[in-house]
This record gives structure tokens, C-alpha cells and sequence, in this order.
């Protein structure tokens, strides 16, 4: 029992320091991870936030991706950005999780 | 030889009598055929309409996300890893990148000048040669208040006076005929309209009263009144405004500004009455001494307001303009009495905290900033103009202005804050000018200087119009009300505004 708890606890730091390192670098107001479904699973921001961003980037982000393919079929979205007035939603996707993360323009 | 027997009875069957069978056949009814037809159910169909429960499972629920969800978090390290380079050269590459310097996207027709979409005027108020001396939008943005008084007159009027509305969506507008007038005993200096309910509007009187009116009642529209109690101000109101009670949020009481140095706050009671819940009062000696005084004057000596405006982050925190001609930052949570002063049923609280280094003559006007510093914090800046002409930008953080323009040489008698644009305010001029300053574009003069009336006619009052920026809305003392629309550069935020303003804020000296 105490070895995979174990292995837990040293998984989640792991995340918590990669999602921390991110969150550092210069003008990210947040980042928000989704699984494939479009459920947050992890979040920087407060849960309104989080589950607007969710709920509105899934389609969008499915959408860009059948369009990227669409186009051909070999290719595949890798970086996704929105860019507005008042600041810029980058948004990474990849297998299983996808993690977005929003930054000020300067 | 001779036997018994017995002979069986002969039967004849009867040739015309039988068992009286029933046998009929329809030959005709004499009834016509009822034609039916279904033409109702009374069953009746329902629908949905609403739930008494509470939603508040659905929000727990997104609340526990994080622990419900099973997350994987092999499977997400692993992702993160993968993507964690990726995400961090991006966000790098941004915001070294100048590609989009200076890139911007126009969504809507620009509209490249000011013009004046309406010149609202009460033939009988003009005739009486009254002014106007407050203007207030309802919370829809549709319906523009204006009240006439006058600023001009020294003694106690006791004229009549109006508060008229107009309702600018409506078809077949005519500027010269109000949709509501209100006659009012006294001259009224001051309106405010709810900032939900769009028919609810309070007024200060000279005489020192504060009436409610409720716009959509024909007949009567005053609802709610002080009368002349000992608690009503002895001065007249210069500012009334809504507050918002902090227990019931959907509460509102009214806020009322005098010089006789009383600030009061007031609630609505059942009988039409408006009765005292809270006061300040601002007396000489409770002021706090950061800047000298030039004058010694008597502490006793009330203080006398003529403008307030309430923090935007801070509910508790508001600027006052005085005529001494120096503004106060003030606070609502204090403790400490007012000297004592008789005949009021409410102890009134000293407010004053902090003092701010004075203009040349009484300050007509204060507005506080409502844009908030993006990444933390908050931006605690305001502007207060008076009769020196100059405009000062200060931050609340010290008594010295950041900023001090002479923008006319007259009186100054109001201050606004653009509400979409952080850099941009408009100022009325006693020249009869509305002036557009833009801190952006430059701080010596300003953007654009619309020219309202002649230079004998001073502009009293402005106010934006939050729900549509383009509409400004300015009175002045020949008695008419413009309605201007402003050019397409005033109405929507620049890139980097935000950051500009923040470094103006940033400014303050040690």
C-alpha cells in the first residue's frame, strides 16, 4: 500500500513544479489543464474562470484540429493562439491531456 | 282383459302464438346524426418553470472536479513534460516578439469626428432662465435626467424648479418636450439615478432636502422625502448618490453631500419618509494636518463638501472635494465622533484620513478611476478640478499631485473619468467647453475640445454614458442638454493603455 502512495505524492509534486515552472515565466495570468473530453483536471485560476476557458475552448480546439486535417490528412495541430486586444490564449494539445495557459500581451 | 293407461295428451301447437321474441329492426330515428368532433382536452400540458432547490449541487460538484475526476497523473506528468518545453520557448518568443506592434484590428465603423446627436431643452425652464445643474443616466443607458437650478445665485431660492427625462430610444423623440417633468419646490443641484432599478432617481435640493422620485408613476412621482427635520442638511445638497448596503446587497441607501460639512447616508422607510441611518461630519480640527493650513481658523468651523466620489475597488473609501480647496481621502469604517453637534438623532463619525495638497480655490470635483491594475493591486487614482481651472491627477498614496493641468482659465466645474478608455476624462469649462483629455496622446493639451455654448455660458455638468461609451451627455447654464457622440478613438481601449496608466501611477515620489 505505502509504495504507490508514495509513488502518488511524488507524481503530483512533479506536476505541481512543472505547472509552477510555466506559471513563472514572464506575464502568464493562468494555465488550465483539460483531458480529452474537455474536463479541467488541474487549474491555476479560480473555477469560474476555469470552467468557462474549458468549456469554450473544447469545440474551438476540435474545430482547429479537424481543420488542420482536413486540409491534409497527414498533418496534425500542434500550438494553438488567440490572440486579442487584451491578451492571448495559447493553448498546447496533445495526447490525452492538453494544457492551455493564457498570457498577457505586453 | 281391461287394462289402466294412461293416453299422452294430444298438443296442437298454436299456429299464431309464439314466444314473444323480441325482434325489431331500425327502420328510421326520428333524431338527426349528432356530427362530433374533438375540439379541447382539458388535460392540461405543463412545462418547467423553475426549481425552488438550490443549484448549488451542480457548482459543488464542478468545485470537486479535481478530486472526482481520477486523474492520472502518470499519464499527465508525462504530457507535461512533453509539453513544457514546448509552452515555455512560446511564451518566450511572445513576449520578446514585436510582430504585432502597433497592430490594430478595427471591428466597427470608425467614426472619425464628435457631433452632436441631440439638443434636449424645457422651453419653460429656459424661460425662467434656469440652468442646468445635474445630469444622471438611468442603469438601461437609454433614458438621460437632467435638473434645473441655478449655480449662479447666492441666497436662499425658493423658485421652481424641474427634473425632466428624456428617453432617447424612443421614436418621435422631440428635444423640446421632456417625456416626464417633474416640478420640484427648489432648485434642485444635484440627481442620481438607480444603479439597477431604471425608474428610481434621487435629487438634492438647495434647500437642503433629498427627494425620491420614481419616474414611472405619472401621477405622483415622489416617492420618498428627508422633509425638514433636524437631521436634513442646513446647506444645499451638491451630491446625492445610491449606496449599496453591504448586509443586503440588493439594499440601497442614499448618500447625500452638503457644504454645511455633513455627509449622510439615508434610508427608505415604508411612509415616504427617508430617515437618518448614518453621518459624517467634516469639522476643521478633525482634518488631518499633512499640509498646512494657511488660515487659522476655528475648529469648530464646519468643512463644507461640494463633491464625493466612492472608490471603484474599495466600497469603503471615497474622496471628498472641500471648498478650502484641497480634497480628503475618507473612510466609512471609522469610529471616532465628529465634534459634538447637537440636534442630529445619528452620531456622526469624523471620516477624514488623509489630505491632499489644495488647488487655488474650492475643488467642484472629484473622480476616482474605476480601472484596476491588471496583474495585482489596484489603481488608486483620481481627479479633482475647481474654480483655479486646473485639473490635478493624484494617487491616493501621497498628498502631491502626479499630475496638475491648467486647463482653463476659468472655473472648472466637473470631472469625468471615460469609462472604457483608462487615460481619457472629460472636463466642463466655465468657458463654455467640454474638453477631452487623453493622457496617451498628450498631456499639455487637450484631445478634442467640443464647443458646447458661447464663451459667456459655462458647462455645469457631464456624464458619460456607461452602457453606450460613445454617448456624453453635457448641460449648461443657457438651460439646453447635448447629447454628443464621440469619435470612434474615445470609445474603444488602445493595446498598452493599461500599461500606461499603471506607469503614471507608478509615478509617485518617495
Amino acid at each position: 500500500m505505502l509504495p504507490n502512495l508514495f509513488v502518488v505524492c511524488f507524481l503530483q509534486a512533479e506536476v505541481e513544479e512543472t505547472l509552477k515552472r510555466i506559471q513563472s515565466q514572464k506575464g502568464v495570468q493562468g494555465i488550465i489543464v483539460v483531458n480529452s473530453e474537455g474536463i479541467p483536471i488541474k487549474s491555476t485560476v479560480d473555477n469560474s474562470t476555469t470552467v468557462q476557458y474549458a468549456g469554450l475552448m473544447h469545440s474551438f480546439i476540435m474545430k482547429a484540429r479537424s481543420t488542420v486535417r482536413d486540409i491534409d490528412p497527414q498533418n496534425d495541430l500542434t500550438f494553438l493562439r488567440i490572440r486579442s486586444k487584451k491578451n492571448e490564449i495559447m493553448i498546447a494539445p496533445g495526447k490525452s491531456p492538453s494544457a492551455s495557459g493564457f498570457q498577457a500581451s505586453c | 282383459m281391461f287394462g289402466d293407461s294412461a293416453a299422452r295428451g294430444a298438443d296442437v301447437e298454436s299456429l299464431w302464438r309464439r314466444d314473444q321474441g323480441t325482434r325489431c329492426e331500425a327502420k328510421s330515428c326520428q333524431t338527426g346524426e349528432i356530427s362530433t368532433v374533438e375540439a379541447a382536452v382539458q388535460s392540461h400540458s405543463s412545462r418547467d418553470a423553475g426549481m425552488q432547490t438550490d443549484q448549488s449541487e451542480e457548482t459543488i460538484q464542478n468545485l470537486d472536479l479535481q478530486k472526482e475526476v481520477p486523474v492520472d497523473y502518470a499519464g499527465l506528468l508525462s504530457f507535461l513534460q512533453g509539453v513544457e518545453d514546448v509552452v515555455i520557448k512560446e511564451l518566450n518568443k511572445n513576449w520578446r516578439s514585436h510582430a504585432f506592434d502597433g497592430f490594430e484590428v478595427n471591428w466597427v465603423d470608425q467614426n472619425e469626428t464628435v457631433s452632436c446627436l441631440h439638443s434636449l431643452s424645457y422651453p419653460e425652464a429656459q424661460d425662467q432662465k434656469l440652468q442646468v445643474t445635474s445630469i444622471s443616466w438611468n442603469v438601461t443607458g437609454s433614458v438621460v435626467a437632467c435638473s434645473y437650478g441655478r449655480l449662479d445665485d447666492g441666497d436662499w431660492s425658493t423658485e421652481k424648479s424641474y427634473v425632466c427625462t428624456w428617453n432617447l430610444d424612443r421614436r418621435g423623440l422631440n428635444p423640446k418636450r421632456p417625456d416626464l417633468v417633474v416640478d420640484v419646490p427648489s432648485s434642485v443641484m444635484c440627481l442620481a439615478f438607480h444603479p439597477s432599478q431604471p425608474s428610481l432617481i434621487v435629487g438634492g435640493l438647495y434647500s437642503g432636502e433629498v427627494l425620491i422620485w420614481d419616474t414611472s408613476r405619472i401621477e405622483d412621482p415622489l416617492i420618498w422625502r428627508t422633509g425638514m427635520t433636524d437631521d436634513t442638511h442646513t446647506d444645499p445638497v451638491y451630491q446625492v448618490d445610491w449606496l449599496q448596503d453591504s448586509k443586503h446587497s440588493h439594499h440601497f441607501q442614499i448618500l447625500s453631500v452638503s457644504t454645511d460639512g455633513k455627509i449622510l447616508v439615508w434610508q427608505t422607510q415604508r411612509d415616504g419618509q427617508l430617515t437618518l441611518v448614518e453621518g459624517f461630519a467634516l469639522v476643521a480640527q478633525q482634518i488631518p494636518r499633512s499640509m498646512k493650513l494657511k488660515k487659522r481658523t476655528r475648529g469648530e468651523t464646519a468643512v463644507g463638501v461640494t463633491s464625493l466620489s466612492f472608490s471603484c475597488f474599495d466600497p469603503s473609501v471615497f474622496i471628498i472635494g472641500v471648498e478650502g480647496g484641497y480634497s480628503l481621502k475618507c473612510s466609512t469604517a471609522v469610529e471616532t465622533a465628529a465634534v459634538p453637534r447637537t440636534g442630529s438623532s445619528v452620531t456622526l463619525k469624523a471620516p477624514a484620513q488623509f489630505a491632499f495638497s489644495p488647488h487655488g480655490g474650492p475643488v467642484y470635483c472629484v473622480s476616482c478611476s474605476p480601472f484596476h491594475r491588471q496583474v495585482m493591486g489596484r489603481l488608486n487614482l483620481f481627479l479633482s478640478g475647481g474654480t483655479d481651472g486646473h485639473i490635478h491627477l493624484h494617487s491616493m498614496l501621497q498628498a502631491q499631485p502626479l499630475i496638475s493641468l491648467q486647463l482653463s482659465k476659468k472655473y472648472l466645474f466637473s470631472v469625468r473619468w471615460s469609462p472604457v478608455r483608462p487615460l481619457v476624462f472629460a472636463a466642463a469649462t466655465g468657458e463654455g467647453e467640454v474638453q477631452l483629455f487623453d493622457f496617451g496622446k498628450s498631456s499639455q493639451k487637450p484631445a478634442v475640445s467640443i464647443k458646447q455654448a458661447s464663451a459667456q455660458t459655462p458647462v455645469y455638468c457631464i456624464e458619460f454614458n456607461f452602457k453606450q461609451p460613445q454617448l456624453l451627455a453635457a448641460g449648461d447654464a443657457s438651460g439646453m442638454l447635448k447629447i454628443w457622440q464621440l469619435s470612434s478613438d474615445f470609445i474603444q481601449q488602445g493595446p498598452r493603455e493599461m500599461n500606461h496608466l499603471e506607469q503614471l501611477a507608478n509615478e509617485v515620489t518617495d
